[in-house]
């Protein structure tokens, strides 16, 4: 499992806040994956990905706020996102940033749930005016998570779907590449992470304290 | 003294919330509350139950601010009642004023005490009561090393970072027989509290109320594994508590009905997922009694065979004349037929629920 030539397939997590069906940002959202599997396919390296469609689980997400804990289909989301090798995390743009859902979602994952974790940013609107919302909303707001976003986050605003310039195909390019070298090490160490919880043994709480026994 | 073993305590429970009743919009006094709470406890002995702990709160809807005076007159008119805490905060009291408390109690209620420690969840209560809440961790881990040694050595000399120095102090009185009140330590989240816990070779009490299964499973097991680490006795000698939650009607759709606008408007978890949605996730459980022991008897699958479970029954605005109804069904159908299964499935090895009479035998023989 841990050798070089018996690499297992790297696993993405594909988030999408698109609301209708089928929606421009679930269509970013593939076009990323896509371009990120056929990078990672050029380096030698299989990818699996999965996709979360957030409208599926809003009301669970909501209920979450609620009751403080997820249920068994919001947490079969969660971990899918936890235990993915790279994340693409894509967002139409709601009042000048990304949607109530889309950070509902990570506000209720645990706050060091992506910590290390690559990942891909993606945003949609109308208008191409909207396009920092990746650099002013997005980005801020994994590297408050501390996960490692890919330096090329891509925007699509209608015009971008019916552009005879392949500028827009060639910025997905490269962002699935940028996201592919941030994951491909992932595939030859063979690790993914546990979810055990890890504890502080309790004698070293103690001499942190130097409370006498 | 050899008292017969009790393999599993049953009992209750409380919050002390004051809530409106959302069929009648009308909302008890404090004092009716209290009196309330009173009447609960004393019902719980007379079913037969075995423990009755009441929260500690200093903030309203909530009226336990003083569990010890509560405790204290239960002790006076109950004979057989195991009087406990859910929890009492080990963060916010003085060491001091615990360790005297509750050896007080001990000694009113002829060692039918224990305590269960929490860091609560109300950040402002830490200046409410001169502590400061950025030091919740430290505070809860060096009170409560104090508190040990104030029970069990007769004088002490001590230092901490958090409270003025004692010198040649002695609290009084001394715990009854020399034996301090059995601790539990009670937790929502933290695996910190399963890993001190452990490390005491103390109880730990799993709220359960309000996480799916698998969360509580977690901790728990973490607490089995690392109380045999500390070489307190294996995983299934350790202490497990649980919570759980029920409402009865002899008819499964009754009680569904008559429970439905309490769950609904409930200040913890109302106005989010259904009743159905909340009882199939969690250890909710609204139908008859029988539902109610199929459901209760699936715990030690999930967590292993344990020493204490705690109801909530008297919560979200619910009338007295209605849990003391459920404290029946309770106390007559449910716990009789549970004591039994459970007795009866229980592997060799596990631990009884901890006694104060068990504890004294076990403190002599340990003394021999």
């Amino acid at each position: 499992m841990t050798s070089a030539d018996s690499t297992r397939p790297v696993r993405l997590a594909v988030v999408s806040a698109g609301l209708s069906e089928p929606s421009s940002t679930r269509l970013l959202a593939d076009r990323l994956a896509e371009a990120t599997r056929v990078a990672l396919r050029e380096e030698g390296v299989e990818a699996e990905a999965g996709v979360v469609e957030l409208r599926e689980v809003a009301t669970q997400i909501a209920h979450n706020f609620v009751t403080g804990f997820a249920d068994a289909r919001l947490r079969e989301a969660i971990e899918q996102v936890t235990e993915a090798d790279g994340l693409i995390a894509v967002t139409p743009v709601f009042s000048a940033s990304y949607s109530g859902l889309f950070k509902s979602f990570f506000d209720v994952l645990d706050k060091d749930a992506l910590a290390g974790k690559p990942v891909l940013l993606g945003a949609t609107g109308g208008t191409p005016r909207h396009s920092l919302v990746l650099e002013h909303a997005m980005r801020p707001l994994f590297a408050y998570l501390r996960a490692v976003a890919a330096p090329t986050a891509v925007y699509a605003a209608t015009d971008d779907w019916a552009a005879r310039d392949d500028d827009f195909s060639r910025r997905i390019a490269r962002a699935g590449g940028e996201l592919a070298s941030l994951v491909a090490p992932h595939a030859a160490a063979g690790t993914s992470p546990t979810a055990e919880p890890d504890v502080v043994p309790f004698e070293q709480q103690l001499a942190a304290l130097r409370v006498e026994e | 003294m050899t008292a017969t073993a009790t393999p599993i305590q049953f009992g209750i429970f409380t919050v002390g919330d004051v809530t409106p009743d959302p069929t009648t919009g009308r909302t008890p006094t404090e004092h009716e509350r209290i009196k309330a709470m009173l009447t609960i406890a004393l019902k719980a002995e007379e079913v037969g139950l075995d423990v009755f702990a009441t929260g500690e709160h200093h903030n309203p809807p909530f009226v336990p601010s003083s569990p010890t005076t509560m405790l204290g007159y239960l002790a006076a008119r109950t004979e057989r009642l195991i009087l406990s805490t859910s929890t009492t905060l080990i963060t916010t009291n003085d060491p001091v004023k615990i360790a005297e408390d509750f050896a007080m109690l001990q000694h009113i209620a002829d060692g039918r005490v224990d305590v269960m420690m929490g860091r609560g969840n109300t950040g402002p209560v830490y200046p409410w009561f001169g502590q400061d809440i950025r030091q919740g961790i430290p505070l809860a881990i060096e009170n409560y090393a104090l508190l040990r040694k104030l029970w069990t050595e007769d004088v002490v000399d001590w230092q901490g970072r958090f409270r003025t120095p004692l010198q040649g102090f002695t609290s009084t009185p001394r715990p009854l027989d020399g034996v301090p009140p059995f601790v539990w330590h009670g937790s929502i989240r933290s695996p910190e509290i399963a890993e001190q816990a452990a490390y005491y070779g103390d109880g730990f009490f799993a709220n359960n109320i309000f996480w799916p299964k698998d969360h509580f499973k977690q901790l728990i097991n973490l607490y089995r594994d690392r109380f045999e680490h500390y070489g307190h006795g294996t995983r299934e000698q350790a202490l497990v508590g649980l919570g759980g939650q029920v409402f009865m009607r002899r008819r499964s759709q009754d009680a569904v009905a008559e429970f439905r606008p309490y769950f609904d408007n409930a200040p913890v978890y109302g106005h989010g997922p259904s009743l159905e949605e909340f009882t199939d996730q969690t250890p909710l459980t609204v139908g008859s009694p029988q539902e109610v022991i199929d459901k209760t008897l699936t715990f030690r699958e999930s967590f292993g065979d344990y020493q204490r479970q705690l109801f909530l029954m008297d919560h979200a605005g619910l009338p007295l004349k209605t849990v003391l109804e459920q404290l029946d069904m309770l106390g007559e159908e449910v716990v009789p037929v549970l004591r039994e299964e459970m007795a009866a499935r229980r592997p060799a090895g596990t631990a009884d629920a901890p006694t104060h009479a068990a504890r004294v035998a076990q403190h002599e023989g340990a003394a021999v």
